[in-house]
């Protein structure tokens, strides 16, 4: 597991393994002149969940918007699968096989579960009943609640939608926009469960959050995002137990989480500790 | 002959008919509705010293039963101790000299109609005309074959609650259009009432003038309509969304279009007022109530387009993605559909059922350059009514506004119709105000 995690961490130059999604020295904004992102690297292997905290305004979401075709990128490239995939259009992204979730209004409220789903495989109809049974499996409630108007949901209700939704073509990267923000604790747990199942099924995620020890938990590697560039990357034990990234980005939220949770990460990572005995801490990229 | 409608007091009807005409904004009409009052203090006709009236005063006007003239029909002018009847001739025309400028009222002698043929505006058969600047003035009775003979008042709302249903229905094509436009791209489109107009004007060239069979010209206007929609979108909104120009400024570009399609409109068409002619003007009796053949097919053209639409809508692909893109835009571009292909389907739809809207308008009333203008409120009426972007929202408001304006016509002067239609929609969004089928939505 340490020899894994390794190669994550730092890909060698040996590595035959191409990502199935890369950036190269992204740099965006949204106002000309003002550049949110300011050479990003991030990559995902196939099958890898990959989580992305930072400060507010570090360009999290810009990041998953430039990815997705709805932020101008000024220099850098997008790949997927061997392809450049920069500046395309989202319904172009969405049939290469890019899925994303946006953070909000991320239903259609006047639309059935069914058809919220059905909107997801616009471009590939035909395979409507196969993938709606996949989602099912990951989404029960939604096979049961199937004819029920997505506007009359509650929010952790959506998001399942919202998840099943651009799960329905089959993406070969899932790209979400802050899954667990406004939902209770209880919600955070299933969500954060789902997200942790459908990496399971064999979809490469990106996720970006504002709960970083959560998402650090349950990552495979994450990336730490400062104005606009990634300052840290590492495993997600690794990041939590990395003092200067405690510091930095996990000290104030630190406080809020309730002492549970805290024991509980602590713990986590302090069994990392003794097992991964390899691994070179945090390596500032 | 027994009056249809209760008559309201001269003094409301002269109010009424004032306010009307200054919502109208007309100043001809403002003019009209307050002759009562000004005939106190305008000159009264002097009598020329001679007493010949070889003068070039005359009031006059075309008596016909849609194209055919009618010969024989009396008219009564009266002004300040003148009293002259004209007859009409041959062609339909009738002239009474007067002796000079002044206020007269001309009345129409409704005994001396053919058998079978009535005023179409029984409560209108006289008329208040002043001779001011001019040497000669108008006067029209538009007449037709026994639209009404009731006297009891609830056949009579029997009567105009049908064709409230069938101007409805019609109504309702055209707001959906409108609304299926807010819906997927949030623009209010003034330039729909120029749409119902081209329709019209487009089946009335093809199928009266050239005179080409229904099944040609309707399918042609059809196609017409469909390409103007085509053309909006393909030259003017889509260019400029993406230039990203705000709803507000692409508004008022559909209001320059609208007065740019009217007046081009008028250019080719001019001024006069036609009549469709479908060959369909036999009438049925429905219990007490007579009604057009060509109102009956009418209502079952738009009763079957609505529910076509709303199986589109809701059964098909394309339909549902409409749904979602008025939703959710940039949800649905991010789940694959391709928005700007879906709007360019809502705007031929649109346009086609606007057009078609138009056709059967022209049909129900008449043609003129400026009939889709001045039910343009009304549509928006009606999809407000109804819930801003539901298209079922805009059928049931369609339906609202169309028999309450054709039934308030009962109780109250027909100037004021639609001003009812517009007080019942304040009524409406003071209590329920996200429309009647419009929803609240659950934030989260």
């Amino acid at each position: 597991m340490a020899d894994t995690t390794a190669a994550y961490a730092t890909p060698s130059p040996t590595e035959t393994r191409e990502p199935v999604l890369y950036s190269t020295d992204l740099v965006a904004g949204y106002i000309p002149g003002v550049n949110i992102l300011n050479g990003c690297n991030i990559s995902a292997y196939a099958g890898e969940l990959i989580g992305i905290i930072g400060p507010n305004g570090a360009g999290k979401s810009t990041f998953l918007k430039a990815v997705f075709g709805q932020v101008k990128i000024r220099s850098g490239s997008i790949h997927l699968k061997g392809d450049d995939i920069t500046g395309l259009k989202a319904d172009k992204l969405v049939s290469k096989g890019v899925g994303m979730v946006p953070q909000n209004n991320n239903v259609f409220p006047t639309l059935s579960i069914e058809e919220n789903l059905e909107m997801g495989m616009f471009q590939a109809p035909k395979l409507f009943s196969e993938r709606f049974e996949f989602v099912t499996t990951i989404f029960p409630e939604l096979a049961k609640r199937r004819k029920q108007r997505a506007g009359s949901l509650s929010g952790g209700e959506r998001q399942m939608v919202a998840m099943g939704r651009a799960l329905m073509m089959d993406p070969s990267v899932l790209l979400l926009d802050e899954p667990s923000a406004g939902l209770s604790p209880v919600r955070q747990d299933e969500t954060f469960l789902r997200v942790h199942q459908i990496n399971r099924a064999g979809v490469s995620v990106i996720m970006v959050e504002q709960n970083a020890r959560r998402c650090l938990q349950i990552c495979d590697r994450a990336y730490v995002l400062d104005q606009g560039k990634d300052a840290y990357t590492g495993t997600g034990r690794e990041l939590l137990r990395d003092p200067k990234v405690t510091e930095l980005y996990l000290g104030t939220l630190a406080a809020d989480v309730d002492a549970d949770t805290k024991a509980r990460a602590d713990s986590a990572a302090g069994t990392t500790t003794g097992t991964a005995t390899g691994t070179a801490g945090v390596a500032p990229v | 002959m027994p009056l249809m409608y209760r008559r309201a007091s001269p003094v409301v009807t002269t109010i009424a008919a004032t306010v009307a005409s200054m919502i109208m904004g007309i100043m001809l009409a403002v003019l009209m509705g307050l002759s009562p009052a000004s005939a106190a203090t305008s000159p009264s006709p002097e009598p020329s010293p001679s007493g010949d009236f070889t003068s070039t005063f005359t009031i006059g006007g075309l008596i016909r039963d849609g194209d055919t003239p009618i010969e024989g029909v009396e008219v009564q002018v009266e002004g300040d101790g003148f009293d002259e009847v004209g007859v009409t001739g041959e062609d339909g025309r009738w002239t009474v000299p007067v002796p000079g400028p002044g206020a007269y009222t001309a009345t129409l002698l409704p005994d001396t109609l053919p058998e079978g043929i009535v005023p179409r505006d029984p409560e209108n058969i006289t008329r208040d005309v002043t001779l001011g600047t001019t040497n000669t003035v108008n006067v029209l009775f538009p007449t037709g074959e026994g639209t009404v003979v009731e006297n009891n008042i609830a056949d009579t709302i029997l009567t105009r609650f049908i064709y409230g249903l069938n101007f409805g229905l019609l109504l309702a094509l055209g707001a959906i259009g409108i609304s299926l436009i807010y819906g997927t791209t949030k623009l209010n489109n003034f330039a729909h009432g120029e749409m119902v107009t081209f329709g019209a004007v487009i089946f009335f060239f093809f199928g009266t003038v050239i005179g080409l069979p229904l099944y040609v010209s309707i399918p042609i206007a059809l196609a017409l309509s469909a390409f103007t929609g085509y053309a909006q979108d393909a030259w003017l909104h889509k260019p400029l969304r993406r230039r990203g120009v705000g709803l507000v400024q692409a508004m008022i570009v559909t209001i320059g279009l609208s007065i740019l399609a009217r007046y081009v409109i008028l250019f080719f068409l001019g001024g006069n007022i036609y009549t469709i002619d479908t060959g369909l003007t036999a009438t049925i009796d429905i219990g007490p109530a007579t009604i057009t053949v060509a109102s009956l097919v009418s209502m079952g053209v738009s009763i079957l387009m609505l529910i076509l639409v709303g199986l589109f809508l809701t059964r098909t692909r394309i339909g549902k993605a409409t749904r979602a893109v008025s939703d959710n835009a940039s949800l649905a571009a991010a789940s694959g559909i391709n928005v700007d292909r879906i709007i360019r389907i809502v705007w031929i739809l649109a346009a086609t059922l606007t057009g078609l809207s138009g056709i059967l308008y022209g049909v129900f009333r008449q043609v003129n350059w400026s009939m889709g203008f001045q039910i343009l409120l009304l549509l928006f009426a009606a999809v407000t009514l109804g819930g801003l972007g539901s298209a079922f929202g805009a059928l049931v408001g369609a339906l609202i506004i169309g028999v309450v304006t054709e039934v308030s016509t009962v109780w109250i002067p027909n100037d004021l119709r639609y001003a009812v239609a517009l007080i019942i929609l304040i009524l409406v969004l003071l209590v329920r105000p996200q429309g009647v089928l419009g929803r609240k939505e659950r934030v989260g």
